[in-house]
């Protein structure tokens, strides 16, 4: 009898799992909505997508990118091109293993990934690529592994160049803050160490400190707050990612007329900071191209076997008001449906 | 005899068995197949050796987490530090390890777990002695030290993922004989023998009894002249080892250790605890519960991938399937008692 009532539950909780996992039917995990069934060779090519984060903007800019990659190359090349998103809900470099497992498990001809936390992928790349699945890292790399090419920026460049362009603003003087995300990120110290290696080359300025934060809007905005409160001073917010600047709280908060913010990224939340001359400047990854490039090397290399270079540098782009609306159009033809129209026409 | 399947056929345990096994079967009924890299030949995109010892990995750190929280919500408390404890035996082991430079693969290996389940033993006792000496509820104890050692971890490390040595992911990555790439069956033989282990404590021995006792009628227990402190200070004391334990196999398996590890992961380990049967009232639960409710919530997790359902909903149906899960346990559980007493009030009416 009380066993009866177990097979209750089992049936209660299928219910429960069919209906939760079936409410987006616009959301599947593949572009064409299938599973991995197939191997490269016979025109059917999957990737598995593996961000850090699935509640992380700039990843899913590299969804969208990863997934119209693979649809320009299914119509070009005759080929039926998918991508399966096996991206954590948060950052765990553990549970990237996990999927990694899963991904070669399921039958994915080949892996892109940017790595939380390298030490805990490396194995776990090195398995896939042992069983003949292509892995690709982008954003974040795991140089110690098997994997065959990294797409991204230059973390250390980036940091100086974030730095740089807040020492240009403020005329190489005054008192900064370093927002730096999360604390255990290698790519984030990298780039926070290039912020304060360009910080010592400008002898009038001054680094106050570096801010870690859980990597939410709201997190990051409240750090920013309570940072400028305990250091009326600061002039100036060396931010190596876009965090708090997804939110519109600090429009109100930060007086461009004492603090300039240089960050990195420019999505479309972040523009009315540059219009209102908050951030005067943005450092934008081409984030959609995390996917887009990341695909397409991946089918250069597995499918027409092409030669690829092991390092893939991203560049930068300088977001200013000079050219906003032309960044704006970018983003819309990238397929960010939030840009606000009224920079469109700039 | 008939007495002894009676009550193995209606145990909790029996339930989940028949849970897993039809969410297994479902599982396979409806994940379609994928052409075998090696072989070319079509195999089950879940039942295949890969996917189910993938599934038994993921679920041994969990499980083995789990069955020592089982012990301390059996006693009536509760462990919020396990994802903590789990960071920072893994830090230190790896720091230490790094330290002490290159030697032998087995000195490494056994100097590696006695570190991991010394610092765990080392928490444990110092959550114990904590809720014991200061007289406050083992929540409130334990949630602070959930933040004081990843804390520790933290400025330990230096936020830096720490690479261990090469010998213990060997060990941890045997593949024991099993032919194809990929199977690594240690997590999963660990976490069968940490099973048995903990169902012999706390079945077979006195202190488990002893546990069962302390959580089930605190008064009664104090009459009967236990020694309620250090039983206490115990059930955390096994938590601790338990958590270090996991987090050995998890630095090892995964080939580094960083102060970001397990966090979140107290709350899949309480979770699996309950699921299997451990009541957060105290003196009800299992070792082999907690690992089949481990098991349970993987599977529930394995299935959204396997089946390719949005993996944004992830936490909708996890949440769901435990609160499901808790309320059929406690219905039935009901429905027991009131069978129970209806049957006691008709002996004594027949009497």
């Amino acid at each position: 009898m009380q066993m009866a009532r177990r097979c209750v539950a089992l049936t209660l909780g299928v219910v429960v799992l069919a209906c939760g996992g079936k409410g987006s039917e616009g959301a599947k995990d593949t572009a064409a909505g299938a599973r991995p069934t197939a191997k490269a060779g016979d025109g059917k090519i999957t990737i598995a997508v593996i961000a850090k984060s699935s509640n992380n903007p700039v990843f899913l800019a590299a969804r969208t990118g990863a997934e119209a990659a693979a649809k320009d190359i299914s119509q070009k090349n005759n080929l039926d091109v998918r991508v399966v998103w096996l991206t954590p809900p948060q950052e765990d470099g553990q549970v990237q293993a996990q999927r990694i497992q899963q991904a070669v498990n399921d039958g994915a001809d080949a892996i892109l990934i940017s790595c939380s936390d390298a030490g805990k992928v490396t194995g776990a790349i090195n398995d896939a690529v042992d069983r003949g699945v292509a892995v690709m890292t982008f954003d974040s790399d795991a140089p110690q592994s098997k994997r065959f090419a990294f797409y991204g920026v230059d973390d250390l460049k980036t940091g100086q160049t974030t730095m740089a362009e807040l020492a240009k603003l403020m005329g190489g003087k005054g008192k900064v803050a370093i927002l730096a995300g999360n604390q255990n990120a290698p790519n984030l110290q990298r780039r926070v160490q290039g912020a304060k290696d360009e910080a010592a080359k400008h002898p009038g300025m001054q680094v106050v400190g570096t801010f870690n934060h859980i990597e939410t809007p709201q997190d990051a905005a409240a750090e920013v707050i309570r940072v400028d409160n305990a250091y009326p001073d600061i002039q100036g917010w060396a931010m190596v990612g876009g965090w708090p600047l997804f939110t519109s709280t600090l429009l109100t908060d930060l007086n461009p007329a004492r603090i300039k913010v240089v960050a990195v990224d420019a999505l479309p939340a972040q523009l009315a900071y540059v219009e209102k001359g908050i951030a005067p400047v943005l450092l934008a990854q081409p984030v959609y191209l995390w996917g887009y490039v990341g695909v397409q090397t991946i089918i250069d290399k597995i499918h027409f076997k092409k030669e690829v270079p092991p390092v893939i540098p991203m560049e930068l782009v300088r977001v200013s008001k000079a050219n906003l609306g032309e960044w704006a159009r970018q983003l819309k033809a990238w397929g960010f449906t939030d840009v606000p129209p009224s920079y469109l026409s700039m | 005899m008939r007495a002894a399947i009676n009550r193995v056929i209606g145990s909790q345990e029996t339930g989940l068995v028949v849970v897993v096994l039809l969410v297994t079967i479902t599982l396979t009924l409806l994940a379609g197949t994928h052409a075998d890299r090696q072989t070319g030949q079509l195999v089950n995109n879940f039942l295949n050796s890969n996917t189910l010892i993938q599934t038994a990995t993921d679920t041994s750190f969990f499980a083995i987490m789990a069955i020592g929280a089982t012990v301390v919500i059996i006693s009536g408390g509760i462990d919020l530090s396990v994802g903590s404890i789990y960071a920072l035996a893994g830090v230190t082991m790896a720091l230490l390890l790094r330290h002490f430079g290159p030697m032998g693969a087995w000195p490494t290996v056994v100097i590696g777990l006695l570190m991991c389940t010394g610092v765990g033993l080392l928490c444990g006792l110092l959550n114990g002695a904590l809720v014991v000496g200061l007289r406050v509820h083992p929540f409130i104890i334990t949630l602070g030290t959930m933040w004081v050692l990843r804390g520790i971890a933290f400025v330990a490390s230096k936020a830096e993922s720490i690479l261990v040595p090469q010998a213990l992911t060997s060990v941890t990555k045997a593949s024991l004989g099993l032919a194809g790439g990929g199977l690594y069956p240690v997590p999963m033989l660990c976490m069968l023998a940490l099973t048995v282990l903990g169902a012999i404590y706390l079945t077979k021995t006195v202190m488990g009894r002893h546990v069962f006792a302390f959580g089930g009628n605190l008064e009664a227990s104090r009459f009967a002249g236990l020694s309620l402190k250090s039983i206490q200070i115990g059930v955390f004391a096994v938590s601790g080892i338990t958590a270090g334990f996991a987090a050995f196999l998890g630095a090892s398996f995964y080939g580094s250790a960083s102060s970001g590890d397990a966090q979140g992961y107290e709350l899949y380990v309480i979770a699996s605890a309950v699921v299997g049967g451990a009541s957060l009232v105290g003196g009800k639960g299992s070792a082999v519960g907690a690992t089949l409710g481990a098991m349970l919530i993987v599977l529930i997790r394995q299935s959204i991938r396997t089946l390719h359902f949005d993996q944004n909903y992830e936490w909708i149906v996890i949440g769901c399937a435990i609160i499901v899960a808790v309320v059929i346990d406690r219905w039935s559980t009901g429905v027991t008692t009131r069978r129970l007493g209806r049957a006691t009030e008709a002996t004594r009416a027949a009497a």
